[in-house]
């Protein structure tokens, strides 16, 4: 279950809202950044602490690409394929993130240091390949690019 | 009025409704696939769209209200064309697996595809694969087949309230799962299954194992599980129940069913049926022909009434049985047996509470029509979960709750946890002290009504002495919304009337029920425990409710039934079981019941029972007390005989007959052969005759027929008169409050899935709760460091019990739950129990319980 603080946070959310449904999108996100997925005991607490089913709950969460419904690294890696990306040749980087860090797209590294998540477009064309960290924004990648944001992310 | 025409016909509308429902009364029939009746409108599949003169684009009809002037096309090129495209899109992913499927030969998306599909797809891609599942023992789930229309979701939410299963994914991964995506873990209804158009949610029941058109018939009849008496239909193939499914729209289900109704009928079929009648030889049961058990049973009885007069015979009629067979059963006892010892199980709860209220109150009380309660603005519960003794009532409940209505909950109630308003928990045992605060404070705010004296004189009494204890958390919200509530219905079941004090409570809810002019619904476990009083199962009242007492109905009856009545009020459920004890009672004539297990102190009612000169047990199943007796004799079950039945609304009801069966006689027929050989004659037929009969005698049921009853409509005061008798006196007695100090508390556990001890021979209803579990509630559970599933040993004074825990979070009190359904000693092993001295219904006694972990 969810600590007093997350709790206070979740109530606080509720309150601005008519009714309890509407403040399951963001307690969800409060539940994957406690979990750092949703898990079906993530989702269990939830529903518990808003007083929702659980399916609609578990139905709600599965809609969104954003919510997570598997375990994740320490870090998560959103990279674009999109046209103007794949142009430019992201998917070299996603081969080169795959040998570099092990990771495939859609798995998590050996050392549950990296997710990767392919992404589809997220609005940096002019300036392609981008990528998110975690929720930093990252463009003009190259693979020695990449190989330096990522030292920053142990 | 409102005035529109649909393909050149001018319609007539009293009220605006929807496009599509204005066609379907003008005999216009516009394709649908989301739409179901059942569930509100969607506008999600998109099949039926119409085109509506100076509307820019096609609308849908099941969405779009009908408005005055409007011109409306259901069929045209272009509206065949969408149509073709809509389905060419569903078939996508679609398997066309019919040949194998279930549902082929009923489904709706084959018949839309038959009249307006393709007969070609377009598309190349791989479809979907989706392996169907069955990790549910119920349900199975192929959602390859699934068309997304969601009628099973809206259903689950919006009619039956579980909120079990929800659309999972996106796009054309979209599913339907339950939370756990394996099992379902619902409250089955099945009512997902009633809404599936495709071959998505099948019952695992029945699956592939016939064609719905391989039926030999189909038999609408009525429930045989709970008060309710929900309308459903049997098919049936080669005389076994293949499945029950509903009708919707039909009978005050509306084609709605729980879990019992739906998927329970296997117990008729069990092979542990009673085929011949069995007679005690040198001490054991040994197979016998009827007619020697039935000359044993004449003779016996004969000597005994003889030697010992009629007093010392009593009989146990059943709710499970029909009227007809009950009202055989009474006539029997009192004539050719000469006894008023005439009692039922029901004893236990609903017949002493009906009939305290209908003394106090006037008859027809509790005669009110489940449907009222979705238009109540207040209902107060008590005493039972309403959805799971009454699953079809509950969900008017539920309904009322989503439409705004004030539910409030007094002690525990599982499935009314998300639509409840206020919950109160009073101290275990002590719910009287609280309804008899409020009764106090509500009279001294609304002032006396002044109608019935006795009443007004008791609230006055109770005034006096300040009553009750109102330290209870929410009693000052409790009683603000009663008393500003328009309406209050009041939904009680019988925890709280089987207590050595049940009748304080009763009067503290009459008196409620009169000062807020509140509707009253008994909750009802069995099917006619309402008609069994009604025909006169009871030992101080005659058919109809005419008490025994008042020497000219007492006459009326003498001279249509040819012979003498005996004079004094026979013995209670309870008297007589002291009774066969004390050795005043030598003989028992039980007729479906079993009291052995169903009634507080087992091992007590079984010696009481094992001292009778002489047992008789009329059952479809070798019980527990039929084991002891001496001759046992098979009777038939339900769809295997036709006859009426009262439910708690006071409703008259024809279950009929639906398979042919060659083992076991109906109830009445069994009966009216003893009464024969006893010297007293019935000469019936079939069970129309005993109909026609009771329709002569008995005032309640004047002038009715099978055909008449058979509509669904015959409701309290059916075509008799109401007998209103006003008391001057609220009966009271002095008892001994209990000083209760034990930690917790065990109390009768009334699951959704179980009913008596019929469903343990239902191979389904044991799937969905195979063993039983003590139910310890959250609170409980983390002061006793117990775990979900850790093994515990529970004691009373009487006895001993192992079960695994089940933490139940809707528990609030003190009590721990166990059930009385299941094979092996049930929680009625456990207590004991001390009579009301007024209402003769049994205080259940020792439930202090220890609970130790193994």
């Amino acid at each position: 279950m969810f600590n007093e603080t997350v709790l206070k946070e979740i109530n606080d959310i509720r309150v601005k809202y008519p009714d309890r449904r509407s403040a399951l999108l963001p307690s969800l996100y409060i539940a994957q950044r406690e979990f750092g997925w949703l898990s079906h005991e993530a989702m269990l607490c939830v529903s518990k602490t808003l007083n929702l089913p659980e399916a609609e709950v578990r139905g709600t969460a599965s809609f969104y690409a954003m919510f997570k419904n598997k375990p994740v690294g320490r870090h998560v890696i959103q990279l674009c394929t999109n046209v103007s990306c794949m142009i430019l040749g992201a998917e070299k980087l996603v081969d080169f993130i795959g040998n570099k860090y092990g990771v495939q797209p859609g798995g998590i590294s050996q050392d549950g240091r990296f997710s990767l998540v392919i992404m589809e477009c997220i609005g940096a064309c002019g300036t392609a390949p981008a990528m998110l960290v975690d929720t930093d924004f990252y463009d003009s990648l190259t693979e020695k690019r990449i190989e330096e944001i990522l030292e920053g992310y142990k | 009025m409102i005035t529109l025409t649909i393909n050149d016909k001018e319609i007539t509308l009293e009220k605006p409704v929807t496009v599509l429902e204005a066609a379907k009364q003008a005999g216009i029939k516009i394709p649908t696939l989301c739409y179901h009746e059942a569930v509100k409108p969607f506008g999600g599949c998109r099949l039926c769209v119409v085109e509506v003169e100076r509307m820019p684009r096609l609308q849908t009809a099941c969405t779009l209200t009908a408005a005055d002037g409007m011109i409306v096309r259901t069929e045209s090129e272009t509206i065949s064309r969408v149509r073709r495209g809509i389905l060419e899109f569903l078939l996508i992913n679609h398997p066309l697996d019919c040949p194998y499927c279930d549902k082929a030969g009923e489904c709706e998306l084959q018949d839309l595809v038959k009249k307006y599909g393709p007969t070609v797809g377009r598309f190349k891609e791989e479809k979907r694969r989706v392996p169907e599942s069955h990790k549910d023992q119920i349900l199975a789930r192929n959602m390859e087949r699934c068309v997304v229309c969601t009628r099973c979701v809206r259903m689950c939410n919006d009619v039956q309230g579980a909120s079990a299963i929800s659309i999972m994914g996106r796009a054309g991964y979209s599913r339907m799962e339950p939370f756990s995506s394996a099992s379902f873990n619902c409250e089955y209804c099945g009512n997902c299954l009633t809404v599936c158009p495709v071959g998505a949610i099948l019952s695992r029941l029945y699956i592939h194992s016939f064609r719905p058109w391989q039926v030999d018939r189909e038999v609408e009849t009525v429930c045989s599980y709970c008060g309710v008496g929900c309308s459903l239909v049997v098919q049936v193939r080669d005389e076994s129940i293949k499945r029950v499914i509903p009708k919707i729209g039909f009978g005050l289900n509306k084609g709605l069913l729980c879990s019992r109704g739906r998927f329970g009928y296997e117990y008729i079929n069990s092979p542990d049926r009673l085929k011949t009648p069995l007679v005690r030889k040198n001490g054991k049961l040994e197979e016998s022909t009827w007619s020697e058990a039935l000359t044993i049973i004449a003779d016996k009885l004969t000597k005994i009434k003889k030697a010992d007069g009629g007093s010392a015979i009593a009989g146990i009629a059943s709710p499970r049985c029909s009227n007809e067979d009950n009202y055989v059963f009474q006539k029997f006892m009192r004539m050719a047996c000469g006894t008023n010892n005439i009692d039922s199980i029901s004893r236990t709860g609903f017949a002493a509470a009906q009939k305290y209220f209908e003394d106090v109150l006037g008859q027809g009380i509790t005669a009110n029509i489940i449907e009222g309660l979705k238009n109540s603005e207040t209902i107060l519960v008590l005493g039972g979960d309403p959805t799971a003794i009454n699953p079809i009532l509950g969900l008017s409940i539920r309904e009322a709750a989503r439409r705004g209505a004030k539910i409030i909950v007094l002690g525990n109630a599982k499935g009314l946890e998300r639509f409840k308003t206020l919950q109160l928990v009073p101290e275990v045992f002590k719910e009287a002290d609280l309804l008899d605060a409020l009764l106090v404070e509500i009279s001294h705010a609304k002032g006396v009504r002044g109608e019935i004296s006795a009443i007004d004189k008791g609230i006055r009494m109770l005034s006096e002495k300040s009553a009750g204890n109102k330290n209870v958390q929410g009693f000052d919200e409790l009683k603000n919304i009663l008393m500003s509530s328009p309406s209050t219905s009041i939904v009680l079941g019988m925890d709280i009337v089987q207590r050595t004090d049940g009748h304080r409570a009763l009067f503290a809810i009459a008196g409620l029920t009169y000062l807020l002019e509140a509707r009253l619904y008994l909750l009802s476990e069995k099917p006619n425990e309402q008609g069994l009083i009604d025909a006169g199962c009871v030992p101080d009242m005659l058919p109809g409710g005419r008490p025994l007492s008042i020497h000219d109905f007492k006459r009326k009856f003498e001279d249509l039934w040819n012979g003498a009545i005996p004079e004094d009020d026979g013995m209670t459920l309870f008297e007589i079981i002291e009774g066969a004890r004390g050795n005043k009672i030598k003989a028992l004539y039980l007729m479906g019941e079993n009291p052995v297990f169903n009634l507080p102190g087992k091992f007590y009612i079984k010696e009481s029972l094992k001292a009778l000169d002489f047992l008789v047990v009329q059952d479809i199943f070798l019980t527990e007390t039929a084991e002891i007796a001496d001759v046992v004799l098979p009777a038939l079950g339900w769809t295997e005989k036709t006859g009426t039945y009262t439910n708690l609304e006071r409703r008259i009801q024809l279950q009929k007959k639906a398979v042919e069966v060659s083992h076991g006689m109906e109830d009445w027929r069994i009966i009216s052969e003893v009464s024969n050989k006893m010297g007293y004659r019935m000469d019936y037929a079939e069970s129309k005759d005993i109909m026609d009969e009771m329709a002569k005698v008995s005032p309640l049921y004047r002038d009715l027929t099978y055909r008449e009853i058979s509509y669904g409509n015959c409701l309290w005061p059916y075509l008799g008169e109401p007998l209103r008798g006003e008391i001057s006196e609220v009966p009271e007695a002095s008892y001994v409050a209990n000083q209760y100090k034990e930690d917790f508390y065990l109390s009768v556990e009334k699951p959704l899935y179980h009913s008596g001890t019929l469903s343990r021979r239902s191979p389904a209803l044991l799937k969905m709760y195979p063993e039983p579990a003590l139910k310890v509630g959250a609170k409980s559970a983390e002061k006793l460091g117990l775990n979900e599933g850790d093994r515990v040993q529970f004691f009373t004074q009487t006895g001993s019990r192992e079960a695994a825990v089940s933490i139940d979070e809707s528990i609030k009190d003190n009590r721990v739950y166990f059930s009385n359904n299941f094979q092996g000693d049930g929680v009625y092993s456990l207590m004991t129990c001390n009579i009301d001295k007024v209402t003769k219904a049994p205080g259940i006694e020792g439930c202090e319980v220890k609970i130790k972990k193994l």
